[in-house]
């Protein structure tokens, strides 16, 4: 260092460093060497840093870091070389253990190096494009240990050993797992992947080929399932506690496609323990699991999807088409409630509400629920029951929950007009019988009808609502209007505006002499206010109260059909009548009547007639007389409410035509639509497919 | 008596500089010594000696650390070096990584 500056100022030659010394590289560098070897030694705090550092800036600023680099690997080459020999020495167990006491020591010698060589690092290095001093010490490392011959398959071997002892159960010390694994990453990510990463796997695979073999012979299908589901499992945490990250997804593969992909149908088709089975039986875990399991390999869900939809689909058409069922229309109903509410939950509790298989479930219901064309009538049927006495004593949400589930299978119907024309008929019948349950529920159920279908759809269901309300109204006016009528028989009539209702033949009777003197003065009354109207009476659909004294004294009020009203009148002017001067007196259609006579005497409790002879059937020539010894608990007596029954099989046929009938114009109206679109290039025909349209930009 | 967070640095003739800590690491060079894992000689002892670095540059360089405290802490003030010193002192602070 050249001496005190005087202190004026004076410039001097520029002077570099004379050599003066020929082996000062030597020299150098061999201290330098020196000190590495005690560095490795574990010697190094009789070593000075200063000085050490000071002689490797020298060397690097005399243009002597060649030497420096070189000497370096060299020197480091060979300590690496003699650890390597110790650590093949090491026995059994103890290889690992020393393999990373060797490594930690490595490392923190490595980083003592590189500070004293860190002027080199930053200058001489980049300048020649040499490796930085802590890189080559890890490639050495891995040149001279990890790959050595006598080492690189005695570590492999050793981890993979180890993994699989702990697969079978044993305890390994995942510490020291885990720093040998960290120590292949920070070697880099090939020497992971390729010295152990992909043996690894290819293990892996095989192993768990194995295991699958193994657990399919002897398990059933919740029990493999649940086995597959903790070897997972156990692979995922395997991976969190001592493996590259990177690696779980490859791990999960293979125990993936070996477990489960591999052995997919065999599984879900097992006997007994099956897919079918699990469904069944509610099993929600093992439905669950097999879920998130299969959910994992390629066509897992889809599989699933496909057995239950055509599981469903038998199910379905068994129910459908099994006559058993069908004689009891809200049984019927009921079951097919009660199978979607099972799969509702099935889904929701084991399928995570997967949507595709809610649409599956959708369209298995829509298939099979069409496959029986009576399915639209049930339907209506049910509610029907609902709505005169099923939802009697049900909470507003209960029924809101029961109408909507109602609605449910309304969607799945395709012949929605053929469930309109029932709905309207048994409708009609539950208003004009006053049996309605709940107006509040009928009105909610119309609500939704509407929501579903359109104002259309509804317009003359709430037509008939309407009509009930107005004729309460001209009752009160018709009464307030001619008060002398208070004391006499109580007339109660609806007004049906006849478009809205169900169209029924109308055919009139003979009403008995009192009654239809009344009917007449309200003719006139209505007529009176609503002129160009025209009133037909519906005698099929009316009911009367009457009172009646029999032979002994008792006495009884009679809730009757107005048919049986007329019959019933008659025996006040006559004692017997045979069953054609019935049919003449009251002009009442033969079928009709022969239901109203036999409700009247041939059914226990309710046989205020008497008839000869005492068969079954109403025959022609049968004659009948006031059952004198009529008795009942009750003073009221309901006879024979007209309920509505399953249609017979004529009345079907009836039903079908008209709505075909009623399709034709709606069926002509979009034809019509569509041909209006083609022509203004909305939509155009399929070239190949004469049934196909297309929507054109 | 010598506090803990210092560091000694003596130059080539003898002339001692009791540091702060926070002031030495400015130099990568020092600040990579006291780090070093395995613990060289001088950590023991809390003292570096630059056999090469005379009493005035060493001093020179002192300050400059102080300075560079301060600095990093935003105050903007002007190192002076006179021209004299100023090849040493590039030197040293080559070598001291500053």
């Amino acid at each position: 260092m050249s001496n005190q500056k005087k202190r004026n100022f004076q410039i001097e030659a520029f002077k570099h460093r004379v050599v003066v010394d020929p082996k000062y590289a030597e020299k150098t560098w061999s201290i330098l060497e020196h000190a590495i070897h005690e560095i490795y030694n574990h010697n190094a705090s009789g070593l000075s840093f200063e000085e050490l550092y000071r002689n490797a800036y020298n060397m690097v600023l005399h243009k002597f870091g060649e030497k420096l680099y070189s000497g370096l690997v060299a020197t480091m080459t060979a300590h690496l070389k003699e650890i390597s020999k110790s650590i093949e020495a090491a026995q059994g167990d103890l290889f690992l253990e020393e393999l990373n006491r060797k490594w930690n020591d490595h490392n923190k010698a490595l980083q003592m190096i590189r500070d004293i060589l860190m002027y080199m690092d930053r200058t001489y290095i980049p300048n020649t494009h040499k490796t930085p001093v802590h890189e080559l010490g890890l490639n050495l490392w891995r040149d001279n240990v990890i790959h050595s011959s006598k080492i690189q398959s005695r570590l492999l071997s050793m981890l993979l050993e180890l993994v699989h002892r702990e697969r079978t159960g044993e305890v390994i010390d995942r510490g020291l797992m885990r720093n040998i694994i960290k120590m292949l990453m920070d070697l880099g990510s090939s020497v992971y992947q390729e010295d152990f990463e992909k043996p690894f796997l290819e293990v892996s695979a095989e192993f768990y080929m194995g295991e699958s073999q193994k657990f399919i012979e002897c398990c059933d299908c919740g029990d493999y399932l649940k086995k597959a589901e903790l070897r997972l499992n156990e692979e995922i945490e395997r991976v969190t506690h001592y493996l590259d990250v990177k690696s779980e997804v490859k791990i999960t593969n293979v125990v993936e496609k070996e477990m489960i992909a591999n052995h997919m149908m065999r599984l879900v088709h097992m006997e007994n323990s099956g897919l079918v089975n699990m469904l069944l039986d509610d099993k929600y875990e093992d439905l669950g699991r097999m879920y998130n399991l299969f959910r994992r390999v390629p066509n897992g869900l889809s599989t699933i999807r496909d057995v239950m939809t055509s599981h469903l689909r038998e199910i379905g058409k068994q129910l459908v088409t099994d006559a058993e069922k069908l004689k009891d229309p809200v049984e019927f109903v009921q079951r097919l409630l009660d199978e979607k509410d099972k799969y509702d939950s099935i889904i929701s509790q084991a399928f995570s509400n997967d949507k595709t298989f809610q649409n599956a479930l959708n369209s298995s219901f829509e298939y099979f629920i069409n496959l029986n064309n009576r399915s639209p009538e049930f339907i209506s049927l049910f509610v029907d029951d609902k709505l005169r006495k099923g939802l009697k004593g049900v909470s507003e949400e209960d029924v809101e929950i029961i109408l909507d589930k109602v609605m449910m299978l309304f969607r799945y119907l395709q012949e929605k007009d053929v469930f309109e024309k029932y709905y309207k008929q048994h409708l009609a019948k539950r208003l004009l019988s006053g049996k309605t349950v709940s107006d509040d529920a009928e009105r909610s159920l119309i609500v939704k009808l509407k929501t579903e279908c359109g104002y259309q759809f509804t317009s003359k269901l709430e037509g008939m609502f309407t009509d009930m309300k107005t004729s309460q109204d001209t009752m009160q006016g018709f009464y307030a209007s001619h008060p002398e009528l208070t004391d006499g028989p109580t007339l109660v009539v609806q007004v049906l505006t006849t478009g809205s209702w169900p169209t029924q033949p109308s055919i009139t009777c003979n009403l008995p002499a009192e009654t239809s003197a009344l009917c007449e003065k309200f003719r006139s009354y209505y007529l009176g206010t609503h002129t160009g109207r025209r009133l037909s009476w519906q005698t099929n659909m009316g009911t009367a109260d009457i009172k009646a004294t029999f032979g002994k004294g008792q006495k009884h009020e009679l809730n009757v059909s107005t048919y049986q009203m007329c019959v019933l009148m008659l025996f006040n002017n006559a004692d017997r009548l045979s069953y054609k001067e019935v049919e003449q007196a009251t002009g009442i259609p033969a079928s009709d009547l022969k239901r109203c006579l036999q409700s009247m005497a041939c059914v226990k409790g309710k046989n205020v007639l008497r008839k000869e002879p005492m068969s079954k059937d109403i025959g022609e020539d049968d004659a009948f007389f006031v059952n004198d010894k009529f008795t009942s608990k009750f003073y009221k007596v309901k006879i024979g409410t007209v309920v509505a029954q399953k249609e017979s099989e004529p009345e079907k046929q009836e039903t079908r035509q008209r709505v075909e009938e009623d399709r034709k114009p709606q069926i002509e109206a979009a034809i019509k639509r569509i041909e209006s679109l083609i022509e203004r290039d909305f939509l155009e025909r399929d070239n190949n497919d004469r049934k196909l349209y297309r929507y054109l930009a | 008596m010598k506090r803990k967070d210092t560091v000694k640095l003596i130059s080539a003739d003898e002339m001692e500089f009791v540091i702060d800590k926070d002031a030495v690491m400015v130099s990568q060079t020092i600040r990579n010594l006291l780090t070093s894992p395995g613990g060289f000689a001088e950590t023991k002892l809390g003292e570096v000696t630059f056999p090469e670095i005379s009493a005035v540059i060493l001093e020179r360089i002192c300050q400059y650390f102080y300075w560079a405290l301060q600095y990093s802490r935003g105050k903007e003030t002007e190192f002076h070096i006179e021209p004299e010193l100023t090849l040493e002192l590039m030197m040293a602070a080559n070598y001291l990584h500053t």
